[in-house]
Formats: C-alpha cells, structure tokens, sequence
C-alpha cells in the first residue's frame, strides 16, 4: 500500500479523468449535480486506488471494506471510479441517469448490486455503516466502513443519532468523511446552518477528526493511513474540497449544483483538463 | 400480549442465532432474561428511533435478523423515512414492533396515540403487516414472520389479554374463524377481537349469530377468503382500533369495490380526529362503539335489517 511521488502524479491524472467522464456524463444525460461529484473526485481516487480492501474480481467477498456514499447525488463519480477499476462496465457509464439504467441519477441497489447501499436521501448511510459494523464486529470481520457524506447532509438530524451510536459502540472500524465543498442546494453550508465547526462538532459527539484539503490525494492518504485516529473511537475526515473542482468555471459556483454543461461548457472542461473521458461517445 | 411476545423473542433467539433485538430504550425490566441470556445480542440504541431504523438495516444487509422495539408511534411515524428508505425499499428481513399500538397509551395523550400505525406501514411495498388479537396469536406469529424474507411490522397491545378458545390455526396472511354464524359477519383486527367475541357469546341467547373473523394479517389481505364470503355475507362488521384511512375497513372497501353483491360495510373505528382530553380508554373504546354493548345494537340492527 505504500506509495511513492510517481503513484500518487498517477492518481492526479486518473482523477482528472474521472472529472472529464463526470461532465461527459452530466452532458450525454443532461443530468446536473456536477458540483457534488467533482469536489469529492480526489476522495474517491485515494480510496479506490489505495485504501479500500475491495476487489473487482471478488466484489462480493465478506471480508471487503464497505463504501457507502452516503450523498448520493455525486453518483456520476462513484460509478466512473468503478468503471475505471473494473468493478463495472465502461460502456454502461453511456446509460447513467438513462430510464432503464443500472446507473441511474440516485445509487439503487437492486440494479447495482455491487455498491452497499442505496442513496439519494440524505443521513441514511452513516447509521446504516454503524449498523453493519455493529454486525461485522459480532462475527469477528476485520473489514473497515467508509462513509462520504457531504457538509450539507449534515444538516440532517439523522447524522448526529448516527454519531452518537458509533461512538457509543466504539466502532472504531468506522471512518466518515465529509466533502466539505462549502455549498449545498441553494446556498453556503456555514450560512444555512451556521458557522459552526464539523470538527469540534463530531469531537464533541465523541469521534476522533482530522482535517484535511479533499482535493489533495498525498494529503489525503496521509491523513487516512493513520486509521482509526483514536482507539476505540470512530474517525471522521473533515475534507476542504472546492465544488465543481478541476474546472476553473465550475469552481465554488452553485448553479452548478443543477445546471448541465453546453457544448461550449464540455468543450472548455475538458480542454482544460487535458485528458478524454473514459468511454467514447456515440454520436 | 407484552408477555407473549418477550417469550416468543426468547424462543426465537434461541433457536437462530442470527436473531438480534434492538430497542429504542424502552421495555424497562421486560427483556431481562434476554439481555442476561443473549447479551451481544441485544442493543439499546437509545432514544433515537431513527437511528434504531438505520442499525437495523444495516445489521439485516450483514445477514442479520433484527427485531426492533419501541412504542408504536416511534417505530411507525418517527423514523417513517428510515422504514422506507433503509429497510422496505431494499426489502431487508426487519421485524419492527410497535408496542402499544392504537390507543393502549390513552390517556398519555396524541403524542403517544398510534391509530396510524397499521395504514402507515401497509402504505409500504413489501412490507407485511399483522395485528394479533391475544397472546396466542403473538406467539404464533412472530416465528412466521421471522421466515419472511422482508419487512415486516407488528403491532402488540398491553400485557395482561387473554387468549380466546379457537381450533382454527394462526397462519400468516390467513384469516381466522373464531366463530361460526349466518349471514352477517364480524371482521376484527388486533385485540378487538376480544370484544366481538363477548359480544356474539351474549347475542346467541337472542339467536342472532354472526360469523366472527380475526384478520390478524392486514397486508397481505386474505383475498381469497374475503372473496368467498361474497355472495352468501350480507354485511360485514368491521371493528377497527385505527383511523378510517389505511386500516382494515379501508382494504376490505377497496376490495370489495364495484363487486356484485358486495356486501354492506359497517364500520367501528376511530374517526379522523387526534383525540384530545387523555380518556381512559374503556371511555375512549366506548365513544368509539368498540365495547360490547355498542357491538351487541349494531349487530343486532345489522342481523334484523337482512
């Protein structure tokens, strides 16, 4: 698992892959959400390329590490991560947020097996994570949960029950990172729901947290590989991301949350980002 | 039916040790033995029900079998999202158990009130649905919706019913005899049942004599059986610790609808109103005609009608 500055160059540029399939995605479905799915790119990367005990060829294996992203509307990202490590077909990202696909626009387990847990609706996977580390530990399976969730999510009620039972059951197997991008729906996180640190705030709920720039692989991976941060606690990664990163005019810009690219809009992204997306497009 | 229900977990427990118990805190002292007997295997999640949901759903996806307990307003309508989303929409193996279902907290007032519970979870794809009548029924339900490879939601009443003297089988999805009769018949869910019961026992000396089904299952109706007393039924007497909406009455209504000689429906229920001033609840029950006497007239008017 150790890492030299060559790997962590390579992860650079598959992350930027992945942004450019994300916009090649939201344009071909003319689906919008790109903000949520480029700000937690590089999250994604560090974990499916050097973290996670899964595997492709055993996707199923009990002694896996389980995923969940827990906000579910930056799918385009989890399933190009998948697709560009095997676990799925490249050819089926051509279908996402297509009536019919098994890659819908909100992760759906029934017709993608493979991911832990549906999502969509906020502040469900951190207290399904618990749940099933509670289980996991009961049988004596060493596999870790990973949670991302998003800093908006987190005005959910449901996530403080969550932290509150994990570090009441000591589920130091658990690790939750927060794609704090700094914008949800309508407007800036700290506005909404105040200026409040994710740090103390999770501290005080009695989890051991770090924080870390999101958008920084080597950063990133040094700050998980000391897993769990505290013994008997759960850990939370407070990640800084910028949303929309990876492309200058979608950087930090809500109307991005919804709105779908131009031609010109995919032209100018993926010029910047100087790479081809993953699949090739049917014309 | 507290009772039946803290030695049918036991019983489950022990026999399968995928059987998990969770609860919102509550059944102080009540689950004792299982907690001494089975201690990894019970967990207190606290007084967050929807936190109580997502464990849940989150235990069955590791091949778990939880069985979820708190009162049944906190199981149904608090973490009514969780229900949905993290257990009936994956169609996870979870049994959720509202104890105190209907009206069993009158006088605790609307917050603990749940006439809601039943049409709450019916509304949910997948999900099975039963109320039992007495401790019986409990004892024989909670093992065959353990073998259910889906949610399921059970509402218990109080401790302290009684069981009924019935022959006929308590099968899920099935209703159930408990007393043959002519032309009219009495249809109950939960512990009404027990009042229909009284009822028609003192309604013989006057020679009327109504059929009396126990539809311990709501969701899936007993179709079949509904269908085939179509015809020879003149009217039906529902009786129902529930709201007019998502309850028995509204199912069979809904079945019978546009069907030839359907019989007439008569329903004893609780209308659609919160109930405010915390009554008892033999005065909510008599207010509402779910008593003897009120079963007696209506049956009575029913039986001379046709």
């Amino acid at each position: 698992m150790e890492m030299s500055l060559r790997d962590v160059g390579g992860l650079d540029k598959i992350a930027k892959q992945i942004r450019a399939t994300c916009i090649q995605m939201s344009f071909d479905a003319k689906h919008g959400h790109l903000k949520s799915a480029l700000s937690c790119v590089d999250l994604l990367v560090a974990l499916y390329w050097q973290w996670l005990k899964v595997s492709p060829s055993t996707p199923f294996d009990n002694n896996r590490d389980r995923f969940y992203l827990s906000k579910g509307h930056a799918c385009a990202a989890l399933y190009a991560v998948l697709a560009a490590r095997g676990f799925i077909k490249i050819d089926s990202l051509s279908t996402y947020a297509r009536s019919g696909s098994s890659l819908p626009d909100h992760p759906c387990r029934h017709v993608l097996p493979i991911i832990e847990a549906s999502s969509g609706s906020l502040g469900h996977c951190l207290g399904i994570a618990a749940g099933a580390l509670y289980g996991l530990r009961l049988d004596n399976n060493p596999s870790r949960a990973v949670v991302l969730m998003s800093d908006g999510e987190c005005n959910e009620g449901s996530v403080w029950e969550a932290a509150m039972f994990a570090a009441a059951q000591k589920l130091d197997r658990l690790l939750a990172i927060v794609d704090y991008n700094g914008l949800q729906a309508t407007g800036r996180s700290d506005q909404i729901m105040g200026f409040t640190s994710l740090e103390e705030k999770f501290r005080s709920f009695g989890w051991a947290s770090k924080s870390v720039n999101g958008n920084d692989i080597s950063e990133i991976l040094a700050c998980i590989k000391s897993f769990p941060f505290e013994k008997g606690k759960p850990s939370v990664v407070i990640a800084k991301t910028i949303s929309g990163y990876g492309v200058s005019f979608m950087e930090d810009d809500i109307v991005w949350h919804y709105r779908v690219p131009s031609n010109e809009d995919l032209e100018n992204a993926l010029g910047e980002l100087g790479v081809e997306p993953l699949y090739k497009v049917n014309k | 039916m507290r009772k039946a229900f803290g030695d049918a977990l036991y019983k489950l427990a022990e026999k399968n040790d995928r059987v998990i118990f969770l609860t919102g805190d509550l059944g102080f002292q009540v689950f004792d033995d299982f907690k001494n007997s089975f201690s990894t295997r019970y967990v207190n999640v606290g007084v967050a029900e929807v936190q109580l949901m997502c464990t849940a759903a989150g235990l069955a996806l590791e091949g778990w079998r939880p069985i979820v307990y708190s009162i049944a307003s906190f199981v149904t309508a608090r973490s009514f999202e969780q229900v949905k989303i993290s257990i009936a929409y994956p169609h996870l193996p979870v049994i959720i158990v509202g104890a105190g279902g209907g009206f069993t907290y009158s006088t605790s007032g609307p917050t603990h009130h749940s006439p809601e519970d039943l049409g709450l979870m019916s509304l949910l794809p997948g999900m099975t649905v039963v109320a039992p009548g007495c401790p019986e029924e409990v004892r024989e339900l909670l093992p065959q919706l353990a073998r259910i490879n889906g949610p399921s939601y059970i509402r218990i009443g109080k401790f302290g019913e009684i069981n009924y003297d019935v022959k006929e089988p308590v099968v899920i999805g099935k209703g159930r005899l408990l007393r043959e009769g002519k032309k009219i018949a009495v249809l109950c869910t939960g512990d009404t049942a027990l009042v229909a019961l009284d009822a028609v026992m003192e309604l013989r000396s006057e020679n009327i004599i109504p059929y009396v089904y126990q539809f311990h299952t709501l969701k899936p109706l007993d179709v079949e059986l509904l269908e085939s007393l179509v015809g020879h039924i003149s009217a039906f007497i529902i009786i129902e610790e529930h709201l007019p909406q998502g309850g028995l009455a509204s199912s069979i209504s809904q079945l019978l609808t546009g069907k030839r000689d359907s019989p007439v429906v008569v329903r004893l229920g609780v209308p659609d109103e919160f109930i405010i001033g915390n009554p008892t609840r033999e005065e909510l029950r008599k207010r509402l005609m779910i008593e003897k006497e009120s079963v007696k007239k209506i049956c009575r008017n029913v039986w001379n009608e046709f």
